[in-house]
């Protein structure tokens, strides 16, 4: 079939031409008056997809490289904290217990003796571990699951509306303190998994708007008469027209999810010694907050600026991608 | 006949009701001719047209009776994977508004190549190497350039030709084209409706032409059905129909199209509104904003009376009136 298809176009091309060309021409010169029209020479030519004007937006956003610039120093750290710091984060000497600022020892001393700059920098790898992880788990499973309910509809959809109303009714702290107080593995995924199974609600409600919206487009019916199947129209037609949204609300849960690994750590629920997390040290720090308050605003104040950092960051995602919503 | 409709009902459940779209459609059209369905806003045309290709919205929308009969199959009876190959493959769709019909984030080339690759199982490779020829082939000037452009970057026009090459695409031998010229400058609507007549007589296609346009039927249609809500009021050859309307419904229609002759004076206006579809009046469903309603349009439904056409072909009118409608007009 396809090869025969070659000998009736061109016989169009030959037929069409007396008919065609001052067609096409008439039209090609209306179209070389619309600003940015493809024929137009120079950069300002060159396609631009909804992504790559989003890049542009953000990367002239003072805002976004600022919190960006932030973010990749916190990353870069969590994954080799030896590049700023030689010292061993569990090496603690309690003769030094609570002393200030000294050389070599920027930050001083906490309750216990330890270098407070060097748990500050390694309690960044906890909470970038659990706020990274927690986010792509929440995020994945909800606009999976908010996702396939907003497309599919009917029965699914409202098991799973039900659904999320009874985990939004649960209190986040409260749910921390019971289900985390009964884990004793000591390491981030009990908190990671915590966040995940009450986050994912948040995300599966916006997803869910968002493809319902997306669905009602014309192209969404167009790619439908024209034969594609429903997991092509989900993936290739929906998703990329719908997942902003849900990029944007991540980012910002992003740093909630931060913040509250430091309140589950605080309590004594989430992280707990030996590991090394802001929460733990803010939570250690607090006793002597008269005698050192700089063990308690160290790690107090890398937690404030890394929330900041993320939320900062998915307000200007949010711009970049929905200038509607500024 | 490529495409039969018989007895075709459609109905949407709604929390206030059940809206009656389609009451009772059947049209027919053969491979080469083209059928202009005509009629206002709800009057079922398009719901009609989204029942052949399968693609009603359901729920709300839900088939209650009749058959599709496509190359002698009833497609009502297919299964959903069946129906999925043979839409854009043998049947294909033009829609109103190129704009929000293609996809803003994908570039036309792989949207126009995505039916290779849907259909033929091309690689994409192979795929866009196709769409520049079907580009070519709807004469978008420098095709093999704009194959990597966006919807937002073409003209009205230029993304109309788009979509016609879509359907286009695997040589279909059924195109429905939804109002495929609404959404553009009367000086593009012209050129566009010239290339998809072209093609059509090129490739023999049935073209099933949904419009509220009188003006665009004239030049391009074989047939005329015009519907009213959701029936087919009158079904006729296109010279008959402008000729002597045997339905006060398409006289009403004609009667509203703006002419030069007809300069200084008001335009005509059928009076009144659409009917509801969760309330269809009884009998005649034009009888409230009819001219000619006597008592017996108010309490029978009128059945399709033939019409005797001065060309040949199978004329219909359900109008209990239809002669007093024709002897009036002429």
């Amino acid at each position: 079939m396809p090869e025969q298809s070659h000998e009736p176009e061109g016989a169009i091309a030959g037929t069409g031409m007396g008919g065609g060309m001052d067609l096409a021409t008439s039209e090609a010169a209306t179209l070389e008056k619309t600003p940015g029209g493809p024929q137009g020479t120079g950069p300002a030519a060159k396609p631009r997809s909804l992504w790559s004007d989003a890049w542009l937006d953000l990367r002239r956003n003072p805002v976004f490289v600022v919190s960006a610039l932030v973010i990749l120093f916190l990353l870069v750290i969590s994954v080799r904290p030896s590049l700023i710091t030689s010292g061993n984060p569990l090496q603690c000497e309690l003769a030094r217990s609570q002393e200030g600022a000294r050389a070599g020892h920027p930050f001083g001393f906490d309750g216990q003796g330890c270098d407070v700059y060097t748990r500050t920098v390694y309690g960044a790898r906890a909470s970038v571990t659990v706020g990274v992880c927690a986010t792509l788990g929440v995020a994945l499973l909800g606009s999976v699951l908010g996702g396939l309910a907003g497309f599919f509809g009917g029965a699914w959809d409202a098991i799973l509306s039900r659904t999320t109303d009874v985990f939004f009714a649960i209190p986040v702290v409260l749910g921390g303190l019971v289900l985390l107080s009964v884990v004793t593995s000591n390491t981030v995924w009990p908190v990671v998994g915590f966040m995940v199974l009450l986050g994912w609600p948040q995300i599966s409600r916006i997803a869910r708007g968002s493809v319902i919206t997306v669905k009602q487009n014309d192209y969404v019916q167009a790619a439908r008469a024209l034969g594609a199947s429903n997991s092509r129209i989900l993936l290739r037609h929906i998703a990329p027209n719908a997942v902003a949204p849900v990029i944007v609300v991540a980012t910002i849960a992003l740093g909630t999810y931060i913040a509250l690994e430091a309140t589950l750590s605080y309590l004594g629920v989430g992280l707990k010694p030996p590991s090394v997390s802001w929460g733990i040290d803010i939570s250690a720090a607090s006793p002597y907050i008269r005698n050192a308050p700089h063990a308690l605003l160290w790690p107090s104040g890398a937690l404030a600026v890394t929330v900041l950092a993320f939320i900062m960051l998915g307000d200007a995602v949010r711009d970049a991608l929905d200038p509607k919503l500024r | 006949m490529l495409l039969e409709v018989r007895d075709l009902h459609v109905e949407f459940r709604t929390r206030d009701g059940i809206a009656k779209a389609v009451n009772g459609v059947s049209y027919a059209v053969d491979a080469g001719e083209t059928l202009a369905v005509l009629g206002e806003s709800g009057s079922g045309k398009s719901v009609t047209a989204q029942a052949v290709m399968g693609i009603l919205d359901s729920p709300p929308g839900r088939i209650t009776g009749g058959e599709v009969l496509f190359q002698g199959r009833d497609l009502l009876t297919l299964r959903e994977d069946e129906r999925r190959r043979i839409r854009g493959a043998r049947m294909a769709m033009i829609f109103q508004d190129a704009l929000s019909a293609l996809n803003p984030v994908l570039t036309v080339g792989a949207q126009l190549g995505e039916m290779f690759v849907v259909h033929r199982g091309m690689s994409a490779k192979d795929a866009r190497a196709r769409a520049v020829e079907l580009m070519d082939r709807v004469r978008i000037p420098a095709a093999a350039q704009r194959v990597r452009d966006y919807p937002h970057q073409f003209s009205g026009g230029m993304r109309q030709r788009i979509m016609i090459a879509m359907a286009l695409a695997l040589e279909p031998a059924l195109i429905i084209a939804d109002e495929p010229t609404t959404a553009l400058d009367v000086t593009v609507q012209a050129q566009v409706m010239d290339l998809l007549a072209e093609l059509q007589r090129e490739y023999r296609m049935g073209l099933i032409l949904i419009t509220h346009d009188l003006g665009v039927v004239a030049d391009v249609a074989d047939r005329i059905a015009v519907m009213y809500a959701g029936r087919i009021v009158e079904s006729a050859p296109v010279h008959d129909i402008y000729k002597a309307p045997a339905h006060p419904y398409t006289r009403g229609l004609l009667d509203s199209i703006p002419r030069l002759d007809q300069k200084g004076r008001q335009l005509y206006a059928i009076k009144g509104l659409p009917p509801n579809l969760m309330a269809i009046p009884p009998g005649c469903a034009f009888n409230p904003r009819c001219p000619m309603a006597q008592d017996v349009c108010r309490t029978d439904v009128p059945p399709l009376y033939e019409v005797a056409g001065d060309h040949g072909g199978e004329r219909v009118s359900a109008c209990h009136f239809w002669r007093e409608c024709l002897r009036d007009r002429s």
